[in-house]
């Protein structure tokens, strides 16, 4: 008999949408801190599986992000190190 | 009645008395065309995320409006296009259809909310810079 496999378990915390677990919480294009959260250091948008959100909410943090960096509160791109 | 909001980035080398006349002229506009102003912000001097027309800092305005109809939002967008102190603008459509019992809504709320701001921060805000900005600002120092 085989003994049981051990399988490394790195425990994950199941990621929720901020936006659907907090409903008073807004997508705006013009409130950058929020934004901040759902881009890397280099100003790249955040994929779903890292920030967590559901499809509904990404679309339109997208959308807002878009428009922030459109208006120069966003960075298209950080370039340097 | 739609509701929009436009933003637009005034240069600010434009000297005073300029920055003061386009003010003028969006108020202007907004009469001549029947629309009415909610609320207008001045953000202050903002550090900008990428430089346009190698200005690195911009002014930042916001108009939050009703418009009966969309040749306001064009006749507002040509005379910020035409004017060279505005680096750039965006207009974002946020209701279609606002009806008067909503827009008296508003306008108290908007009444609410100036009283509150000017309140809490005497002063324009203080453009918090981002990580991003900071390292940009600091690789830009280093370079000079």
């Amino acid at each position: 008999m085989k003994p049981p496999m051990k399988r490394k378990r790195t425990f994950q915390r199941r990621k929720v949408c901020v936006f659907c677990a907090d409903s008073g919480m807004k997508i705006d294009y013009k409130d950058v801190k929020t934004l901040n959260h759902f881009v890397t250091e280099r100003g790249k948008i955040l994929p779903r599986r890292i920030s967590g959100n559901c499809a509904k909410h990404q679309r339109d943090i997208t959308q807002a992000i878009k428009k922030a960096r459109n208006i120069s509160l966003l960075a298209f791109s950080v370039v340097g190190s | 009645m739609r509701r929009y909001e436009t933003i637009f980035i005034v240069n600010p080398d434009l000297p005073e008395e300029d920055q003061n006349a386009l003010q003028e002229k969006v108020h202007s506009i907004m009469a001549s065309f029947n629309g009415e102003i909610i609320k207008m912000e001045d953000w202050g001097l903002r550090k900008l995320s990428y430089q346009i027309r190698k200005s690195s800092r911009g002014r930042y305005f916001l108009v939050d409006y009703l418009a009966e109809a969309p040749a306001l939002v064009r006749e507002l967008e040509r005379t910020l296009r035409l004017n060279d102190g505005v680096l750039k603008f965006l207009t974002v459509k946020t209701s279609d259809r606002v009806t008067s019992e909503q827009i008296q809504a508003l306008k108290a709320a908007a009444q609410v909310d100036k009283t509150i701001r000017l309140e809490e921060r005497p002063a324009p805000p203080e453009p918090i810079p981002t990580p991003a900005e900071a390292q940009k600002a600091e690789a830009a120092g280093e370079e000079k």
